[in-house]
């Protein structure tokens, strides 16, 4: 399935050079982002992209269906990735759905 | 116990049937009739891997010694879709790569990376761990 939303978070911490404590965050981002706006406004773009793309693949004697369907399964396969960063200064998580 | 499987013992126990012919109709009666549920003659079917994980827990790391968690998830058909871009590397291309690698020191033959050789890795991938302890570190690496 193609990814549809993608949530980033990213909270840094304020904290004092000589304590290892960490403190409420100082700074906060939380997007929710619905990829499949994005998909769509790139759409045109693609189809547009796609014969020159065919003609680049069969110059480099690429199967240009076997190039489709891997770059396919590659933005099919990053739905379900989940990335999480801890440490003192900073956490971050992305999550795309 | 069904029903079958006891009148074939009760028939043994009354003497009707010798002890061979009684194992040749309990197994008859076991190749006809399908694993119950629940029992140790059921295999259960091995669920394939969906995600890499990868967790680091570091006690202590960067300029400020601060604790350090990563924990990343993929999907296994990320890695799939990546070896099947990496099949489509033009053979002149491959032929750079594999000696720039071997420069590096790493011998390998990039034309040898198939989808259907990966197949056969990612099902070994369902029972792999890794796990890493270090007094500073800890790193586990597995499949789910």
């Amino acid at each position: 399935m193609i990814p549809l939303l993608a949530e980033v978070r990213v909270d840094s911490f304020k904290r004092l050079p000589k304590s290892n404590r960490s403190y409420p965050p100082r700074a906060r981002l939380r997007l929710w982002i619905p990829l499949f706006l994005v998909w769509l406004l790139l759409l045109p773009l693609v189809l547009l992209l796609l014969p020159v793309m065919a003609v680049a693949a069969l110059a480099l004697r690429i199967n240009p269906w076997r190039a489709l369907t891997a770059f396919w399964g590659l933005f099919t396969g990053i739905t379900g990735t989940n990335v999480e960063l801890n440490d003192n200064k900073a956490a971050v998580r992305i999550r795309i759905f | 116990m069904n029903e079958r499987r006891r009148e074939v013992l009760q028939m043994l126990a009354a003497g009707k049937i010798t002890a061979d012919e009684a194992e040749g109709l309990l197994a008859a009666l076991e190749k006809q009739s399908p694993p119950v549920a629940g029992s140790a003659a059921e295999v259960p079917a091995k669920t394939k891997a969906k995600y890499l994980r990868v967790v680091v827990d570091a006690a202590k790391s960067g300029e400020l010694g601060g604790p350090t968690k990563v924990n990343i998830r993929v999907p296994m058909q990320l890695l799939r879709a990546g070896v099947k871009l990496a099949s489509l590397i033009p053979p002149q291309a491959q032929i750079y790569l594999d000696d720039a690698l071997r420069e590096k020191g790493l011998t390998v033959d990039l034309s040898q990376l198939k989808p259907e050789n990966l197949e056969e890795l990612i099902d070994g991938l369902n029972d792999m761990t890794i796990d890493v302890d270090d007094k500073d570190a800890k790193v586990a690496v597995f499949c789910e």
